[in-house]
């Protein structure tokens, strides 16, 4: 007779399930100057593990910044599926993609798009502003810990006056201020010289893995892909009708 | 949640247009409650300043030019009326009381106002504030804003019109014409009444007459002074107060000595000149001046509305402009998780502060733009114009400010619609 699971295995499997992101059939199709309609993305099939590192890669325009915007619920697929666990993302209305996203999600952008009028603290906390009134103790000691996981000592400088390795960092810090189950991040060390590139590279990973969270990084920076657990090549979808997949995915 | 950190980013960040566009609505508000209080003031003051003449009777001409200069001392020649109408007066038994009002000299540049003891104690209503009301030629009682102590001795200058001089300060022209030896003693000082007589000195009719080779309107060997001028020939004055026992007897006053009436009575009687008497309440006047200054403030309210109206849709594109410009921030905002209501209230807080500093601030600059004018008004005037707010500045920065809060909701609103995607990728 089969021995029963442990009820720590079944937790475990449930959080797997519930944290693993799976993109099905997913099509975006756009429409050029002509008015004709081109695609823009052709992936079948994506699935992600709880927990896992996994770097896109490609040439511009591609599509790397679109996966990253339909797994966010930024934009819609023409056809397929975007899930995050039981969640039909994809299948969501506005307001409750936001909630997921605000609940779920961490962004790390290439720009760092800081809101510079801010200080540092302020800036990692802000995500709390949009649920809540206040900024909890344990919120603001939490943004604490985080930018000085991030090296940054001095959180009452306002972020315009930062350096952009600096801004990257609080940037980070933001994006995991809400300990997100997923951190999306587009090419977060493009705009940095090699050193700080290096740097913040190996931040965003360590701090991730040490969130638990699982991290997608659309990148070209050949050293941050390198530290990705599994990297997958996004090309050009070809034009329409000639429907192909995406090359070297994996599921 | 909590958009007001944002709300505060995106004014600092917006620090010079926020501050130009807070000052164009300041401009906006401040010159709608400048001219509602100052139109406001100046009625309410005037309507003060009148209070005590009931009813006034001089040489047919303008009625107006009567009341600036009886009421408000904007002193020109203006004809003489006959002296007899004093005496009609006197046994007229629908008046209560009544004085003469004489003008002509001068003392540092205050008009010197011939007239009597009670009216000069305004029919009783007030007390000096130092000394006492003259009871002799030869006294005087100052206004309140007059620079002369008790005891100072006033020398009188002839100058039948007052304006263009400065309250306080001998002239040259002063000084040519001035009447040797009948100067005046200060005895009391009148209690402040707001209106341009707080700067005239105060003397007995007597001594205007006097002081012009006239007599002194009373029989030969009376020394005393006030009614009744009992002299046969009574000198002319510009003007007579008159305190009607009654309402009717002054609407009966009033017809019997407007001018058609005095022609009848001239040829009834025989007793006044030809030139006849004209009578008329000043009330009835003012009426028809503050007609005329409605008239005038409701073109500078349209003016000042449609000025409103442009500086509104103004702000509102470039408000719009400025939103289109930060739609890349909130579309960060929204890929962070933010919800619309979240950027909406961002966008539209933002707008409605400054809308709400641009009316603090139009409210307080418009006060101190009427209050400015006011002292201005009373440098040149005398008229002490008492500047408040009320309900209809309110009101109209109120409505500036829903109108213009409800108009902000439609660059907030378009946030609404604005693809977050696409606006990232900027």
């Amino acid at each position: 007779m089969p021995a029963s699971p442990s009820p720590n295995t079944i937790a475990a499997k449930d959080l797997a399930t519930a944290r693993t992101l799976r993109l099905t059939g997913v099509t975006l199709d756009h429409r050029g100057g002509d008015g004709r309609p081109f695609r823009v993305l052709d992936l079948p099939k994506l699935v992600v593990a709880p927990g896992e590192h996994l770097g896109l890669r490609g040439p511009s325009g591609s599509g790397k910044t679109s996966i990253l915007h339909l797994i966010a619920g930024l934009i819609l697929p023409g056809s397929g599926t975007v899930a995050w666990g039981e969640t039909e993302v994809s299948a969501l209305d506005v307001s409750r993609r936001d909630r997921w996203r605000l609940n779920t999600l961490g962004y790390v952008f290439q720009d760092f798009h800081l809101i510079p009028e801010l200080d540092v603290a302020a800036n990692i906390t802000l995500p709390a502003s949009f649920s809540s009134w206040r900024i909890g103790r344990a919120e603001r000691e939490h943004g604490e810990a985080l930018a000085r996981r991030m090296g940054l000592t001095d959180l009452s400088r306002k972020a315009g006056v930062l350096s952009r390795g600096e801004q990257q960092r609080v940037a980070i810090a933001r994006a995991l201020s809400r300990r997100p189950a997923l951190i999306l991040a587009d090419e977060p060390t493009a705009s940095l010289d090699a050193a700080h590139a290096e740097e913040v590279g190996t931040l965003l990973v360590e701090a991730a893995r040490e969130a638990g969270a699982t991290l997608i990084c659309a990148s070209h920076d050949s050293g941050l892909l390198a530290r990705m657990e599994r990297c997958i090549d996004i090309a050009p979808a070809p034009p329409l009708p000639d429907l192909a997949t995406v090359s070297g995915h994996a599921a | 949640m909590n958009p007001f950190a944002m709300v505060w980013a995106d004014l600092r960040a917006l620090r010079w247009t926020a501050l130009a566009i807070v000052a164009l609505i300041a401009m906006a508000v401040a010159i709608g409650v400048a001219i509602g209080a100052q139109e406001r003031a100046l009625r309410k003051s005037s309507t003060v300043a009148a209070a005590d003449f009931d009813l006034l009777i001089g040489a047919p001409g303008s009625q107006t030019q009567l009341l600036m200069s009886t009421i408000y001392l904007q002193l020109e020649a203006i004809p003489l009326m006959d002296g007899a109408v004093l005496k009609a007066l006197a046994q007229d038994e629908r008046v209560a009381d009544f004085a003469p009002i004489a003008f002509g000299d001068v003392s540092r540049g205050y008009p010197i106002i011939g007239t009597t003891s009670a009216f000069a104690g305004r029919w009783g209503r007030i007390a000096p504030s130092e000394g006492r009301l003259f009871a002799a030629e030869g006294e005087a009682v100052v206004g309140a804003d007059v620079r002369y102590k008790l005891g100072d001795r006033i020398a009188p200058s002839h100058a039948p019109a007052v304006q263009g001089r400065k309250a306080g300060e001998e002239d040259e022209d002063e000084a040519k014409h001035r009447h040797a030896g009948h100067d005046y003693t200060v005895v009391g000082r009148l209690p402040p009444l707001g209106s341009p007589w707080d700067r005239a000195i105060l003397v007995p009719v007597e001594s205007v007459w006097e002081v012009h080779g006239l007599g002194n309107g009373h029989a030969p060997g009376v020394e005393r002074i006030g009614a009744p001028f009992d002299a046969e020939t009574l000198p002319g004055v510009p003007a007579v107060v008159v305190k009607p026992r009654s309402v009717a007897g002054a609407y009966a006053l009033r017809s019997h000595y407007r001018q058609s009436g005095a022609m009848a009575l001239f040829t009834a009687r025989s007793q006044y000149s030809q030139s006849g008497t004209m009578a008329f309440f000043p009330a009835e006047v003012l009426v028809g001046i503050y007609r005329a200054l409605g008239d005038a403030r409701g073109l500078l309210v349209l003016a000042s509305t449609l000025n409103a109206t442009l500086v509104l849709s103004s702000i509102l594109l470039l408000l719009v402009a400025v939103a289109g410009l930060r739609r890349r921030r909130y579309a960060v905002l929204r890929a962070m998780g933010a919800p619309r209501l979240y950027v909406l209230l961002v966008i539209w807080l933002g707008m409605a502060a400054l809308m709400a500093l641009g009316c603090v601030a139009g409210l307080m600059l418009g006060v101190g733009a009427a209050g400015a004018l006011a002292k201005a008004v009373e440098a040149q005037t005398g008229l002490r114009l008492a500047i408040s707010v009320e309900s209809p500045e309110l009101l109209q920065v109120a409505l500036l400010f829903v109108v213009g809060t409800v108009l902000s909701l439609l660059p907030a609103a378009a946030s609404f619609r604005s693809p977050i995607a696409t606006e990232l990728r900027g």
